[in-house]
């Protein structure tokens, strides 16, 4: 099965980011069952890794005003995080 | 008395179809990229407007990409012949504006076409609209580009409408940057947010050409009876279905919603209308969806912020430069004329002055700069009555020759910007602070009569006998014009 992609964006030195935690942040599916719904976003509990290898799923890294890194990351998301109010 | 304008959309697409300023696609586009370059690139060349009849994943959606992105169609969504000049447009849009305003007028929603379908609860899916990825490397689909929200006062009861950019996050939830200055920013910070009370909303995408460009213009009043004095009789309105706002009857797609206090998530980047991605990724106001209604055969409007010339820098700049122009003739300046280059992506505004005391370059700045209109813009150039303010030639010769470099220029510091700057720093733009700058392009008065240049040009160099003469033999001479 292919592997699911993502991808973030990241408001900080990539070379600062600390690996292999458990963090919040928000993705965005790039892939997705239903095409209209790609890119949806979401506030998930991950683990990120910078190797392309080391969790399920691709993640695609972004800066801060769209620049795409040139490699993916790897990601294993935990959970979703809802942070809206009912 | 009511002028000839087209209603809706669909009066308006017929309108520059005739008048072959609009391309039909009927191949396919994906939403995804593929429509927001076609359309910028439209933007780019200011060629004909696309009607894209097939989008892919979407077969029920057509969409129209930039709807006004030129003088032409402009003219043509105000009812006038598109060979209006620009000075014609303008002063069409101040006689329409100078009167008394014109109060909406509330249908049944049975005669309203924007009621033809209605999608609550889970069916209210923001996804179920074709919203674009605009440019890659967005912060997510824009849905709103050419479009205005609707909000109330709860004080006044005064209605707002603006366009404020609204980026897709889920399903049902919308985010985009409210400016604390602007009029929303100043209702939802200021008495919606201390109560802790979320802010009914309505999005309306793809109004009628005339409500888009009153929901851009920067005027005093309430927009909806702005709408109705450019349109020459009341703007159709309907009422919302899950909240106390009224919306244009004949627009394309409606989404209501509230706007929620005390949350923010994320927004931008964006490919904003300075034709620079900007502003900061960060936390921005968040709009959570209850509704969507659409017409039959919806057809969403697309804009395509970058660089020059798109729909927001020519209506924008259009608006801010006569509402200049009004408040600077309501205080008595004799100016001549005042015009924002669209190309300046609403940065620039020309004003022509009669220089008729000292120093009325810097009152004309003082006046505009102190506005409600000013966080938008940052340079004015005064000039005298001999240059032609819609010339940029004409306007860059000015510029070039009669400003010190000195004296003629002042600074501003210490204003009010707005984060989408690309010249400011990023701190300046996290706080939204700005500066500003006066070119003062008129000749000091107390300097002799016979030490003032004098402009050599074909116009003011020859006695009017020879220039006749001159121009009834050009094409003797052998040239074409």
């Amino acid at each position: 099965m292919a592997r699911k992609e993502f991808d973030t964006f990241l408001l900080q030195d990539p070379a600062t980011f600390i690996e292999d935690q458990e963090l919040e942040l928000i993705v965005r599916d790039l892939t997705p069952e239903d095409r209209r719904t790609k890119y949806r976003s979401f506030f998930a509990k991950a683990k990120v890794s910078k190797s392309s290898s080391s969790y399920p799923d691709l993640l695609w890294v972004r800066l801060g005003r769209g620049q795409l890194l040139e490699e993916p990351w790897s990601i294993e998301i935990l959970k979703e995080v809802n942070k809206f109010p009912e | 008395m009511a002028y000839s304008y087209p209603k809706d959309n669909r009066e308006f697409i017929k309108k520059l179809e005739a008048s072959g300023d609009m391309v039909t696609v009927e191949q396919e586009v994906d939403w995804d990229l593929e429509m927001g370059a076609i359309v910028r690139r439209v933007c780019e060349k200011q060629l004909p407007s696309p009607y894209f009849k097939k989008i892919t994943d979407y077969p029920a959606f057509e969409a129209f990409g930039a709807p006004m992105a030129t003088y032409r169609r402009l003219a043509i969504g105000m009812g006038m012949d598109p060979k209006s000049t620009i000075p014609e447009i303008a002063a069409e849009y101040v006689k329409r504006t100078k009167g008394k305003p014109i109060p909406p007028k509330v249908i049944d929603r049975k005669d309203a076409p924007c009621k033809e379908n209605i999608l609550l609860g889970d069916d209210a899916s923001l996804f179920y609209l074709p919203g674009p990825m605009v440019h890659d490397g967005d912060g997510g689909r824009y849905l709103a580009t050419w479009h205005f929200v609707v909000s109330k006062d709860p004080e006044t009861l005064a209605i707002n409408w603006g366009m404020y950019r609204m980026m897709v996050f889920d399903e049902k939830t919308m985010v985009g940057p409210v400016l604390p200055f602007s009029d929303m920013g100043k209702m939802f910070y200021g008495k919606y947010v201390p109560k802790n009370q979320p802010m009914p909303f309505a999005a309306v995408l793809s109004a009628d050409p005339l409500s888009s460009l009153a929901s851009c213009a920067p005027s005093p009043m309430p927009e909806d009876e702005f709408a109705g004095m450019l349109m020459g009789e009341p703007v159709e309105l309907v009422k919302c279905e899950t909240c106390d706002l009224e919306v244009p009857a004949h627009a394309e797609i409606i989404i209501e919603g509230e706007v929620i206090p005390n949350v923010m998530i994320e927004e931008a980047p964006f490919g904003e209308y300075t034709g620079y991605r900007t502003s900061p990724r960060e936390p921005r106001t968040v709009y959570r969806v209850k509704a969507i209604t659409h017409r039959n055969n919806p057809i969403m409007m697309i804009s395509n912020m970058g660089v020059p010339t798109d729909e927001g820098q020519l209506l924008r700049s259009f608006s801010l430069g006569l509402e200049m122009h009004k408040l600077l003739e309501s205080q008595g300046i004799p100016i001549t004329g005042v015009y924002m280059l669209p190309e300046s992506t609403h940065h620039m505004v020309v004003v022509g002055v009669r220089p008729a005391y000292s120093n009325i370059a810097s009152q004309i700045a003082n006046l505009i700069f102190g506005s409600k209109l000013s966080p938008w813009f940052h340079m004015v150039i005064v000039v005298d009555e001999e240059t032609d303010i819609y010339n940029k030639d004409d306007v860059i010769h000015a510029l070039s020759t009669k400003c010190h470099p000195a004296r003629g220029i002042q600074i501003y510091e210490n204003h009010v910007g707005t984060p989408l700057n690309p010249y400011a720093s990023p701190a300046e733009r996290k706080l939204s602070r700005g500066a500003k700058v006066l070119f003062d392009c008129t000749f000091p008065l107390d300097w002799p009569k016979s030490d003032l240049p004098i402009k050599v040009a074909f116009s003011t160099m020859y006695p009017q006998a020879i220039q006749d003469k001159v121009l009834a033999n050009w094409k003797n001479y052998g040239y074409e014009e």
